[in-house]
Order: C-alpha cells, then structure tokens, then sequence
C-alpha cells in the first residue's frame, strides 16, 4: 500500500495521510485530533471538496488535527495526495 | 423553563442541588438575617496538647460519618498530598457518600477518581478540573457540581449555604494546640488566605502538618481558638508541585503583542495616575501587561498603591522597586512570593472573605482599579466563559474571575482571538461565567474591544496612537469567518455542573456531554 502525507503536529497545523485503497472501495476520511469536537462537518467538506477537485478516488485520508483553519487543511491534503502521485 | 437576567434556561429545581435562586443582575440581591456560626466547644486548662497520633485518629475524634460535608484548602496545589491521604483514610474507615467543598482540586487529585466510582466520593462543591472534570462532564459524579467564586465560597459558608462539618487544613507550621501559618516549613505555600473561612466556621478543624513546633508558633495566621485537633504527617505536599520556581512572562509575540495593546488601554484609562491599584493573575499575557505597565509607570513617574490576589515575583519586584506600597495576598503564586510574604510586612496575607466576599462590610476587590482577566470565550454581550472547553467539558473553576471582575473600575479580556481552530470570541459563549455588565473591554492581537457602556473608554482609546480599536461585531464576524462553522455540542438534558455568580443566584447550568 503506498502512503504519502504532508503537514506537522504543530498547533494550528495538522498531519494528513493518504494510503492507497483498493479500486472501487472510494473514499474514506478519517478525523481526529482538536478540531473535531466542534468542527468535523467543517473539516470533512474540506477534505472531500478538495479530494473531488484532484479527481482523487479509493483513498484513505487520515487527518490528525490540531486546530488547523480550513485553508490549512485543503493545502495539505492537496499536498499529500499530490505526492502519493508523484506530482511533489 | 424560567430564564434568568441573562436569558439562561435554568431549572427552578435541580436534582442533588435544591431550589435554584435565579441570575437577576451582578448587584440585585441583598442578604437578610445574620451569618451563622460553628458549634460552640470549651476547652479547659486540662487540655493543653490537641495532637492526635495519626489522620485515623483525627477523622474518628472529629465525629466525621458517612453523608458529611469536608473542606480542604488548595494553597499546595498539585503537590498536595492531604486531601487524597483523608479521603483514602475515610474509605478505609468505611466512611461513604461525602460531600468534598475544595478551594479547588488539580490534576495530583485524580487519585480521587476511584472514589468517586465507589461511593466514597458523592458530591464536589468546587472546581472540577483535568481528569475528575472529564469524569463530571461525562456523568461520572451522582449529582451535580457546585462551582463558586473565591468570593462567593466564603458567602456561601457564612450565610449558611453550605455548612461544613469538618475542615481538614493544611498547615505548613503548626504547634501542638493549632496555632497555624504557611509560610514556613519544608511545604511552605504562603499566604493561607482560601482557608480562613473554613477554620472559623467548620464544625470541626483537623491541622494537618508536617513541621510541628513548639507552643507557640509564630508568625500566627489561624489561631488555635479554631482548631479541635493537630495531626503530625510525614509530609504534607511536593514543594515542587506546591509553589513553582518562577511564573514565567509570555514570550510569544502574539500574546506580548494583547499584552502589549491592554497595557497600553490601562495607560490611556482615568486609572493611570499615582495610587493605582491592579490585579493580574499568573497567566502569561497577564504577567507580560505587569511587566509592560512596569515600564509605562517608570516612564510617566507614577507609583501605585496596592496589587492584589494571587501574587508572583512580578509583584513582589514592583513592590521592592517602590513602584507598589503594599501586597495584598490571598495565594502566593511562586517562590519570589513566599519568601517575601515570610519577611516583608508590607507584604499582607489576606483571607478570601477579605479578597473578595460580596456580603461582608467591604471587600479588598472594591478598591480594585484595573484587573486583567482571560476567558475561554467571550460574546457578543461581553459574557465571559472560563469553566468550559469549546467541547463543552468543565475544565475550569471560577477562581476571582467574577469577584474581580464585578468589582473592578477597569476590567480587561486578553486573550487570543482563535486557540488552534476555536474562537474564543462567539455569537453566545457556552455557558456564563462572568456577565458582560461586568466587563469593560476586551483586547485581542486585533486591538481593542470596548463595551459600548463604557462611552468614557470608548472615547479614552480614541487617543492610543498605532493601537487598533474593533467593535464587537467585527471582532465576532472575523473569528467566524476565521474558524469556520461549529458543530453543535451534543449534550442530555441531565444538569452535571451549576455555575452560581458570587451573590448565590444561578448564573448558568452545564450539562451532561452525550457520548462520542
């Protein structure tokens, strides 16, 4: 399974994981850490706007947040699944 | 469901807390009656030795049985070992379904958790904070908590709100009939102030020491006239845990940057002028606008007259540099402030009562000109949040908060406008600690945020060069467009903690979180 990620564990970052899955299994997102008492709905619409804009498909996307803002979020999910492609 | 003044849902009737007395305003309610008092005891020339051999020994002399009320103090904070060596005691001797009345509990007290899940523990009336906070937020407690301002401790107690059966007191020094201070011994903490109250109106008063000395102890902060018994352990607390090495100042150029701004206000206010009296806490952002302001009286040549309630070495600094008269201490923060507490007499213990008691003949708070204060969250009408995490768990007591707040001629927020993800500046805080009549601005790295109550400071601050002023709305609108939109927190509708504001009225509820 190859894996990539981006990000820290430093406060206002998070840390995203992208593992391959297998072909049709689609999407799944994973949240946890800080922001996710107050803000999961917030944090999975990043996460899949961002997961649909790269066209990505049958990934595992962990988030490990510590009270990263939304911008934040989107730029190191790009960043992972860009490098689990070999783009970075 | 009534509302009370603030538009808080709240119960007439709380299982485990009795009938509620609403919110109706920071000064509306007047006492009637008289304060009530301890059992009356005599003690003759024939007793002249009131040391007991061991904390089994006290706890069965004391009369204590199951369904009592015990009080502890917290000036050993989370090196303390007396309260988890009591109730161990108590659950040994089969005593159960206590009600714990603390200044305030910290993390060295998870110890209690065990029994709190037995039974031994059933009810705490004071703050519940790190792991026993969770507990209760998550319904782990059978009723709710009782959370009161250091203030409003004492009122409780005095007006016969909460009556305590036995007192437990911590004491640094002691001799043998219980004459008692904190400012000496291997576990010195300093000032003794949270735990007047408690010796002078308890049923029964248990000294607990571990630097017993011979008749009579000197200097005497509470008199053997009090104390029933003195039991000699082998410790009583961790100085590591109990006073830190030093409070250390913000170096975090955010925060300097609020401290920056809110020492800045305090300069540009009417209060700045010699005679200046100011409390600010052990945070950091507090410690740096003490140290700001340290500059800003050096700069204009004014000295103040008095700092007030927790006091750490930045004080005592201002009070050897002559920038300060007097110390008025009700909890010695660090080191700095026990050694100089011990020596210095312009340096003053004061009991909580004195600190902060709204139903006495005058508390120390009412001469208070400017207090700098943090929240969790602030509103849109200037309520203050400082019990509950942005996840709705109760984390935090109400400590001075509201006494000083309430009080105060200045009363200042600092505090970031988004920790990690969460604005601590929202539409409605959680719940209310504090109500927004009380404060009058509110600084972030933003600038600063006056309550338009305030039209003095609003047009004070017209005249602080390179420091921004945003109303509350802009504040309130940019936080939401920073964090995003909230996910609701999942609550049932089962009461875990009862917030009462320092006259004894119900300011807010906090309720039980649903599980994940």
């Amino acid at each position: 399974m190859k894996t990539a990620s981006a990000g820290t564990l430093e406060s206002m970052d998070c840390l995203v994981t992208v593992t391959e899955a297998a072909p049709g299994s689609g999407l799944v997102v994973e949240l946890e850490g800080n922001g996710v008492s107050r803000f999961r709905s917030a944090m999975e619409k990043a996460v899949r706007d961002t997961l649909e804009a790269l066209g990505a498909n049958d990934l595992t996307v962990n988030v490990n947040d510590r009270g990263a803002l939304d911008v934040v979020l989107e730029a190191r999910v790009e960043t992972a699944v860009k490098r689990l492609r070999g783009e970075r | 469901m009534p509302l009370n003044a603030l538009g808080r849902d709240i119960p007439a009737f709380i299982e485990g807390y009795g009938k509620v007395k609403p919110y109706r305003g920071a000064f509306a309610l007047q006492p009637s009656g008289n304060v009530v008092g301890p059992r009356l005891r005599v003690t003759n020339a024939d007793r002249t030795d009131k040391v007991l051999p061991d904390l089994k020994a006290a706890i069965a002399a004391s009369g204590l049985k199951s369904g009592m009320t015990i009080s502890f103090h917290h000036h050993l904070r989370n090196g303390d070992y007396v309260v988890n060596q009591v109730i161990d005691a108590c659950a040994e001797m089969g005593i159960r379904d206590l009600t714990l009345f603390p200044t305030a509990l910290f993390g060295v007290h998870k110890h209690l958790i065990d029994h709190i899940q037995s039974g031994v523990v059933a009810r705490i009336w004071g703050s519940v904070n790190g792991p026993i906070g969770q507990i209760v937020s998550a319904g782990g407690l059978g009723e709710p908590a009782v959370l009161r301002s250091h203030g409003g401790r004492p009122r409780a107690i005095m007006c016969g709100d909460v009556h305590i059966d036995v007192a437990f007191m911590a004491a640094p020094s002691c001799d043998r009939y219980g004459n008692m201070n904190g400012v000496q011994g291997p576990s010195a903490c300093g000032s003794l102030g949270y735990a007047f109250t408690d010796c002078q109106y308890a049923d029964c008063v248990v000294a607990v020491t571990d630097n017993l000395v011979p008749y009579p102890n000197a200097p005497i902060s509470i008199n053997q006239t009090c104390a029933d018994f003195v039991v000699a352990v082998p410790s009583i607390g961790d100085p590591a845990g109990i006073v830190s090495g030093t409070t250390k100042v913000t170096r975090d150029p955010l925060r300097l940057l609020i401290a920056r701004y809110a020492s800045r206000l305090i300069e540009a206010s009417p209060y700045f002028q010699t005679g200046i009296s100011f409390q600010t806490g052990a945070g950091g952002i507090a410690l740096a606008v003490t140290a700001f302001m340290k500059d800003a009286m050096l700069r204009k040549g004014i000295k103040g007259s008095f700092g007030l309630g927790g006091i750490t070495s930045y004080f005592v600094d201002l009070l050897r540099e002559g920038l300060v008269d007097k110390l008025l201490d009700v909890q010695s923060f660090d080191l700095g402030a026990v050694r100089s507490i011990a020596a210095d007499p312009r340096h003053v213990e004061i009991s909580a009562d004195m600190y902060a008691n709204p139903w006495n003949r005058g508390a120390a708070v009412n001469m208070l000109d400017v207090v700098i204060l943090g929240a969790t969250e602030v509103d849109r009408d200037f309520n203050v949040n400082v019990n509950t995490e942005a996840d709705g768990a109760l984390l935090h007591g109400i400590g001075g908060h509201q006494d000083t707040a309430a009080s105060a001629k200045l009363t200042i927020i600092a505090q970031p406008l988004l920790r990690g993800r969460i604005p601590c500046v929202t539409d409605t805080v959680y719940s209310v600690t504090t109500p927004g009549e009380c404060v009058d601005a509110v600084v972030t790295e933003y600038g600063i945020t006056v309550n338009p109550r305030r039209a003095d400071l609003v047009e004070a601050c017209r005249g602080i060069r390179d420091v921004p002023v945003i109303s509350m709305d802009e504040l309130a609108d940019k936080a939401r467009r920073m964090s995003g939109p909230m996910d609701p927190v999942e609550t049932t509708d089962r009461i875990v903690g009862v917030i009462e504001w320092r006259d004894g009225t119900v300011i807010d509820v906090v309720r039980q979180l649903k599980k994940k």
